[in-house]
């Protein structure tokens, strides 16, 4: 995992996110067979341990201090090294804290992945990709792209929904297009924002 | 299955022990191991004993990797150091199963270990792993 990924003051978990979360995990547990619980895990984010055949499945530990859109991003993640088959023939995916832990032999596993899931973020997938409303979306992608302008969107956007709610205009917009489409924009910026390696070119 | 080193066997399930009596073991084997493992007090006594090359309730390689997972987490709830888990499990599970089972999982061990410092990370691999082994 590249080492910006953890920015712990990145919390917006919001509806959409948790319902994106959700989604997500269980994709994990019905395609892939991914078993995911969460426990306190002090040094690193993510574990996910094989078995030598594929009836039995694979346990996916995730720390339990990780952020929803955090999870949402390391679902991807692993999705992508399943893809690429680097938990055969036994191996353990370990997804560290940076700084914590030593993952540099992994390293080139991890870029893999790591380019494997921005393409099924923005792609045409519609399991594992962004919401649909905004994957799609040039000015969005192009103002995640680089960190001012990141965390310039982040910050307009969240004041937008503190708008929405303080105006109590939720129910006149709740089913708009214009308010699908700014809720789907903050999980998207959400989870960009706490791994900035998804919006690179 | 045959044992082919009983005497490292034996001291490495002592070692992982932490000192705790055999019946507390057994109690917490068959507690971890969600009640599979077929082995009896008596045999478990003879084999940490080194008493016996021969543990007869284990059939199959799988029980042996339970068993493997099941002491190595022992070894994390007594406190025992980290280091003397992996090498003592690792004997252990030697002990008990040949290549080309035990050869994978020590890879995949050797790997994983450096990237776990903290012993309640530890202790969440081996469960999880434990899990995986457990008949479904």
């Amino acid at each position: 995992m590249a080492p910006e990924m953890i920015d712990p003051h990145a919390r917006a978990e919001s509806g959409t996110l948790r319902a994106e979360e959700a989604r997500l995990r269980a994709y994990l547990a019905d395609r892939l067979h991914i078993r995911t619980r969460f426990s306190p895990l002090p040094d690193v984010r993510a574990i996910l341990v094989s078995a030598p055949d594929d009836e039995r499945g694979l346990g996916l530990v995730v720390s339990n201090e990780t952020t929803v859109a955090e999870r949402i991003y390391l679902y991807v993640h692993l999705a992508a090294h399943i893809a690429l088959g680097h938990h055969r023939p036994l191996d353990t995916i370990v997804e560290g804290v940076p700084g914590l832990v030593r993952l540099e032999h992994d390293s080139h596993s991890h870029i893999e992945a790591e380019r494997l899931a921005r393409a099924m973020w923005w792609g045409e997938n519609e399991d594992l990709a962004a919401p649909r409303m905004v994957r799609g979306s040039a000015f969005l992608r192009t103002l995640l792209a680089s960190g001012p302008t990141r965390s310039a969107m982040r910050r307009v956007l969240l004041a937008m929904r503190a708008a929405y709610y303080d105006l109590r205009i939720e129910r006149a917009l709740a089913g708009s297009r214009v308010a699908r489409w700014l809720r789907d924009a903050l999980c998207v910026t959400a989870v960009v924002s706490v791994a900035p390696q998804l919006s690179e070119a | 299955m045959r044992l082919s080193d009983a005497e490292r066997v034996s001291r490495a399930i002592q070692t992982l022990s932490g000192g705790a009596s055999l019946d507390v073991i057994v109690d917490r084997l068959y507690d971890l191991t969600a009640g599979t493992l077929e082995l009896d007090r008596a045999t478990l006594h003879r084999i940490a004993r080194g008493k016996t090359q021969v543990a007869r309730a284990i059939d199959s390689p799988e029980e042996c990797v339970r068993l493997y997972f099941a002491l190595m987490i022992l070894g994390c709830e007594q406190d025992v150091a980290t280091g003397t888990i992996v090498e003592e499990g690792r004997a252990m599970l030697a002990g008990f199963i040949g290549e080309p089972l035990a050869a994978l999982i020590f890879r995949d061990l050797e790997a994983t270990l450096p990237k776990l410092t903290d012993r309640l990370t530890l202790k969440e691999y081996l469960e999880e792993g434990l899990r995986l082994w457990l008949p479904r």
